[in-house]
This record gives structure tokens, C-alpha cells and sequence, in this order.
């Protein structure tokens, strides 16, 4: 076998994944966006462009700009928690650093819905939190009002997409030859200035490659939403998921979708554009 | 709150968590429907008349609200007959059609009145031979030919609902009897209403003095900005009422009579937990037994029906909602005694503002409103 066909034969696996369970799917939507439904809410195929009209009403664009600083406000958290834990994992980590790696992982055994069901106990207003704060004498009766707020939602995001952030940059962290900070040092550099100049430039793609991996998730994320949010933190998610399952609403929703996808390609384009730049310069 | 509680609370997530995972199949689901293989609606009317017989076939594939049957009867059926009851929950009634049209296969499905004439209409629903039931008899003759059913030939009525206010009147003591209570600011922000496109229209449209299904554009415009302006004052929206009472989220609960019943079994001081029925209306309605077409186990289906006719007193004085037979009136009765606010009839429901079946237009209007609440 030439190696060229070899090559090819690696690609199979991979390219039957994507044609069925994305492409196909993706055309789906995409032929649905432009249907009709009948009485029980089946999509049929039909032309109707019109369904797009909706998706620009100036209704839906605050949901939009919500999901987007919800998504950003995540991404922004879990830089700030995900790195140090990453960095302690990759630099002091020692014989332990594999443990450590899997208790980052540890939580994805189980269900998102699930973690984030747990935290609508956690944080209720007669909840193991607010139990505790009144235990402590912090807090008058009924307790601090934790659940429904636009931080709930947030925090959720952050618990339920942190390891995605964790773990590129711990990679790139892990990556990165530990001398290069002992050259900082030697050059009469400081933590902070080490940290500045030698560190972050060199673990930079590992917090963009973690920001991406973070947001796509969370910009379309409705679980969050549903069961930690109050009335003002309906995001594009929930928007869709309502479509489907509420609405009966099959076409608009796919309408959605599809602009959603658009948009979020966007983000992505930047983001291959920027790692391309940055492995080439590596190279040179 | 204890472990216990936590338990509780994550065993139901559990048993809801197929109506929300379903966002993951979302792919999936449009793939067959938009293939036809959802079953469709151009189902043959000759296939609702597929003969079933009351004998064992299999493991019985149910699907319901949550905490909507009494437990003890699920395992009672299983020790009787042998078979295991294999449980999923909606939290809505269009999740519960989004579910159907998927393709997923239920032996029973519990629909209200309004979606049950919606599935018949597409023949969606199996003939249930009414007199193969041992105990039909105690069935009231009141729903021999209900209004979604032509001679009940599809359904068997399951429970009766009306729907109001619950408070905590260990915080709230100034209820005047209104939906506009919503607002109380004895509340302190802590007012709730259910994530139903039905419930949050309906009651807005009461408020307005319409009619309960109004469809005209400019009332159905009042409505939602009526709702739009209410959001503020409010807290969320979730029919997930038990729990959120429970767990001290709501003071005040815009629910279902039953689930005051429920919520009582769960607090420490349960007579805090009141209902009101509010003076600009009170939605009625029934819900009903139902056995889709492409039920795979229906003969077990039909025996569990009968079980549960037989255990109606048990099964409503544990859900809270009264059963539609003589046998279960006095023990519910004395249940609510006191309370004619949680009481409903069958004479209610013949004078009451029931949920009517919107369809094409009007359905479409009411979930564009709904949409436009939530995302306002």
C-alpha cells in the first residue's frame, strides 16, 4: 500500500464522522430553517424565507448581546481561576500532576445537567449555602438571594466549561521549557515582570485555544439559563431551545441556529487565523 | 436543608432530565422528523383501531409529569404483574409533543384534555375497549363523551386541576384574592409563575377581562405587554412548583391545586401553605390516560389503567388531584375538607373557562406572544 493511500485511509474514520453526524445534520437544519410545520408541530419542507425575517427582529437583540457578556464574562473567570490551577498543576504538580489532571476532569463523569441541577440545591434560598450562612449568624431569615440572578447563571457557566480552559493551558504551561523562567530570573526580572514577558507570551495560544474552547459552548449554552436564571437572563439558547421544544417552532428555530452558527464563525475564523500566525512564528 | 432533601431534589432532576437532555438530541429529533419518520400526522385512522387486549406484553414505558402518581403504586403494579415500570417525565405539555414527534415510543402518556384532542385529531392515539376495564364503572359518567374525545373512545380521565396562587402565609398575610397578588411586595421579589405557554397567556388574558383563549391580535397584544410589565416583579418562571416552594425559593407560586398537597408533604410547617383562587378566573381542566399507536406494550398499558382506577383514592390523596371516580371522592373530601379553594368538580369544569385546543393561526400567535415574553 502507497503511503499516499495509507494517508487517505487514516482520513476515513474522521470523514464518515463529520458527513454524518455534521454535515448531514447541518443540511437538515439548514432545509428545515426554510420549512413549515403541520398541527403536531412536524417540520415538513416548504420555501419560506421569510423565516429569517424574524430571527433580525430588534426583539431578540438584547438575548444576543446578553449571550455574548455572559459568554465573555465566562471566559474572563475562567482565565483568572483556570490559570493558576493549571499553572500550580504544570510547575508543582510533581508525582502528582497526572491526579491532578484527573480530578479537573473528575466532574465530567457526570451529567452537566445534573452538576448544574445540584447547584439549584446549593444555592435556593433554603438551600445548604444559605444554611450555613444562617448557622454563622450572617444572614437575616430567608436568606441571600443567590438563585435566579444573571451571577448564578454565570457562575454555572464558569463550573460547567472551567476544565475546557484548565487543561490547554496547562498543556501549553507543560509545554513550555522551565528554564525560560529561570532566564527571566537571571536577567533581574521580577515574578510579575517574568510572568509579563517570558511566561504568558509562551503559554498565550493555550489561554486563546481555552477562550475559544470556552465560549462557543457557553454562547449557546440554555441549561445555565433555565435552572439558575431569573426572567432577565433568557439567553439565544434558551431562545432556540424554546423554539423546539416550547414553541413548536421547528423552522424558526433551525433559522436560528443557522445565523447563530454564522455568527459563531466569526469567532472561529479569528481564532485559526490567529494560531496559524502564531505557529508560523514559531517556526520561523 | 438536610442530605435527605438534596437527595430528593437531584432524584427528581433525574427523572426530568429527559425532557431538557433532549436539547442534545435536538440534531437527532429534526433529522426524523424532517425524514417523516416521526410518525407524522397523515397517520391512518385505521391504525387507531389496532385491537388490545388487558394481558401483559411487556415492561411498561411511561410517561408523565413528575411527581404526578404515587409511587407506591408503580411499585405495587410491579410486584403484581411482574413487570418493571420504566419511567420518563415532561415538564410541559408541548415537550411532551416534542418527544412524540421524535419518534420515542410510550405505552401511556398522561396529556391534558386540549393536547389529547390535538393527538386524536391526527390519529396519535390508540381506541382504549372501555369495557375491558374491570373498573370503568367507577369512572364518572360525566366524561362518557367529553368535549376532546367523541364517546371516550381514545382516553380514560385521569385527574382534575384548576389553577391559582400558592403563598406562604407565614410570610405574606395581605393576599386580596387577585392574580395581581404576583406583586405583593410582602413577597420581597419572591413571586413566581409557571413556564407554560397556556397558564402565563391565559392568566394574563383573564387579568385583561378576555376570554381565556383569546386569540384577537389586540388582546393577545395587551396580554403581552401585560406580562412584559410584570417580569420585573418577578422571580423566574418554572413549573417546577414543588420544589420551588419547598425549598423556600417562592412565597408565591402562580401553580396547580394538587401540587399544594405535595408541597405540604415536604415542609416543616405545612399548614403555611396556602392557595388562593383568584377573582378574575380560575383555569379548569382535566387531564387524561392515553396510549399512543405505536405503543409497543399497550396491553400492559390497559392494566395499569385499571390498577390505577381501582387505587384512585390512594393515588389522589397523594398527588393532591382529585380522580375522576366515586370511589376516591370521599377520601380526597376529607383531604381538603376545609379548603374549598383546592376543591374541584365536575360541575367546575362544565361552567369553567377550560383551555381550549388551539390550532394553526391562533397556536401560532400565542407561542409568537410567549417567545416574545420570555425574550423581552
Amino acid at each position: 500500500m502507497s503511503e499516499r493511500r495509507f494517508a487517505g485511509l487514516t482520513l476515513l474514520p474522521g470523514a464518515a464522522w463529520l458527513l454524518l453526524l455534521f454535515l448531514v445534520p447541518l443540511g437538515i437544519t439548514l432545509a428545515i430553517s426554510f420549512g413549515e410545520t403541520d398541527e403536531l408541530g412536524n417540520a415538513l419542507y416548504a420555501w419560506h424565507p421569510e423565516n429569517y425575517d424574524r430571527v433580525f427582529d430588534p426583539l431578540f437583540v438584547p438575548v444576543l448581546l446578553r449571550s455574548v457578556g455572559y459568554a465573555a464574562a465566562t471566559v474572563v473567570l475562567c482565565v483568572l481561576i483556570g490559570y493558576p490551577i493549571a499553572y500550580y498543576i504544570a510547575r508543582f504538580g510533581g508525582r502528582y500532576k497526572y491526579l491532578l489532571v484527573a480530578l479537573v476532569v473528575l466532574p465530567f463523569l457526570v451529567n452537566y445537567l445534573i452538576r448544574v441541577y445540584a447547584w439549584t440545591a446549593i444555592l435556593s434560598d433554603g438551600g445548604i449555602l444559605n444554611g450555613i450562612l444562617a448557622d454563622l449568624s450572617l444572614t437575616d431569615s430567608g436568606g441571600v438571594r443567590f438563585l435566579n440572578t444573571p451571577w448564578a447563571v454565570i457562575g454555572g457557566l464558569v463550573y460547567g466549561y472551567l476544565a475546557f480552559m484548565i487543561l490547554p493551558i496547562y498543556a501549553a504551561l507543560d509545554r513550555m521549557d522551565p528554564t525560560l523562567i529561570e532566564a527571566g530570573k537571571d536577567l533581574y526580572g521580577t515574578r510579575w515582570q517574568t510572568f509579563r514577558y517570558v511566561t504568558w507570551p509562551a503559554t498565550f495560544q493555550g489561554v486563546l485555544a481555552g477562550s475559544v474552547l470556552v465560549f462557543l459552548p457557553t454562547v449557546g449554552d440554555f441549561v445555565s439559563a433555565q435552572l439558575l436564571g431569573g426572567p432577565d437572563t433568557y439567553m439565544v439558547g434558551n431562545l432556540i431551545q424554546q423554539q423546539f421544544f416550547e414553541a413548536n417552532n421547528f423552522p424558526f428555530g433551525a433559522a436560528l441556529t443557522t445565523v447563530m452558527m454564522a455568527f459563531l464563525l466569526i469567532f472561529m475564523v479569528f481564532y485559526l487565523r490567529s494560531a496559524g500566525r502564531a505557529a508560523q512564528e514559531a517556526r520561523a | 436543608m438536610n442530605e435527605i432533601d438534596l437527595e430528593r431534589l437531584l432524584a427528581r432532576r433525574f427523572s426530568r432530565r429527559d425532557a431538557l437532555r433532549a436539547g442534545g438530541g435536538l440534531a437527532l429529533g429534526a433529522t426524523l422528523s424532517a425524514c417523516g419518520l416521526g410518525g407524522g400526522s397523515d397517520n391512518d385512522k385505521s391504525e387507531t383501531t389496532r385491537a388490545i387486549e388487558p394481558k401483559i406484553d411487556g415492561d411498561l414505558v411511561y410517561f408523565n409529569w413528575a411527581q404526578y402518581l404515587n409511587p407506591k403504586l408503580f411499585a405495587g403494579f410491579e410486584k403484581k404483574y411482574g413487570v418493571q415500570v420504566r419511567q420518563s417525565n415532561f415538564d410541559s405539555m408541548p415537550a411532551m409533543m416534542a418527544k412524540l414527534r421524535s419518534g420515542n415510543r410510550y405505552d401511556l402518556i398522561f396529556p391534558s384534555a386540549e393536547f389529547a384532542h390535538k393527538l386524536i385529531l391526527a390519529n396519535q392515539l390508540l381506541e382504549i375497549p372501555h369495557e375491558r376495564l374491570t373498573a370503568v364503572d367507577d369512572v364518572y359518567p360525566f366524561f362518557d363523551d367529553p368535549w376532546y374525545d367523541a364517546g371516550s373512545a381514545h382516553t380514560v380521565p385521569y385527574s382534575l386541576y384548576l389553577t391559582g396562587l400558592g403563598y406562604r402565609s407565614d410570610h405574606i398575610d395581605s393576599m386580596t384574592g387577585s392574580w395581581r397578588d404576583l406583586t405583593n411586595p410582602q413577597a420581597e421579589g419572591r413571586s413566581y409563575i409557571l413556564d407554560d405557554f397556556q397558564e402565563g397567556i391565559g392568566m394574563a388574558n383573564m387579568v385583561n377581562g378576555y376570554d381565556l383563549n383569546a386569540t384577537d391580535p389586540e388582546e393577545l397584544e395587551t396580554s403581552k405587554d401585560y406580562l412584559i410589565d410584570l417580569k420585573p416583579d418577578l422571580r423566574g418562571f418554572t413549573s417546577d412548583t414543588i420544589t420551588n416552594m419547598s425549598n423556600g425559593n417562592a412565597w408565591i407560586q402562580h401553580l396547580w391545586n394538587g401540587d399544594v398537597i405535595n408541597i405540604r408533604y415536604r415542609v416543616d410547617d405545612p399548614d403555611s401553605v396556602k392557595f388562593q383562587q383568584n377573582e378574575e378566573g380560575v383555569p379548569v381542566g382535566s387531564d387524561v390516560f392515553a396510549i399512543p399507536v405505536n405503543a409497543e406494550h399497550p396491553g400492559t398499558a390497559l392494566l395499569f389503567i385499571d390498577y390505577l382506577l381501582e387505587h384512585s383514592a390512594q393515588n389522589a390523596t397523594w398527588t393532591g388531584y382529585p380522580m375522576p371516580t366515586f370511589s376516591s371522592e370521599k377520601p380526597y373530601a376529607d383531604l381538603v375538607r376545609n379548603e374549598p379553594e383546592l376543591q374541584i368538580s365536575v360541575d367546575d369544569l362544565e361552567g369553567g373557562q377550560q383551555f381550549a385546543d388551539l390550532e394553526g393561526e391562533d397556536r401560532e400567535a400565542w407561542d409568537r406572544v410567549w417567545t416574545e415574553v420570555k425574550a423581552a
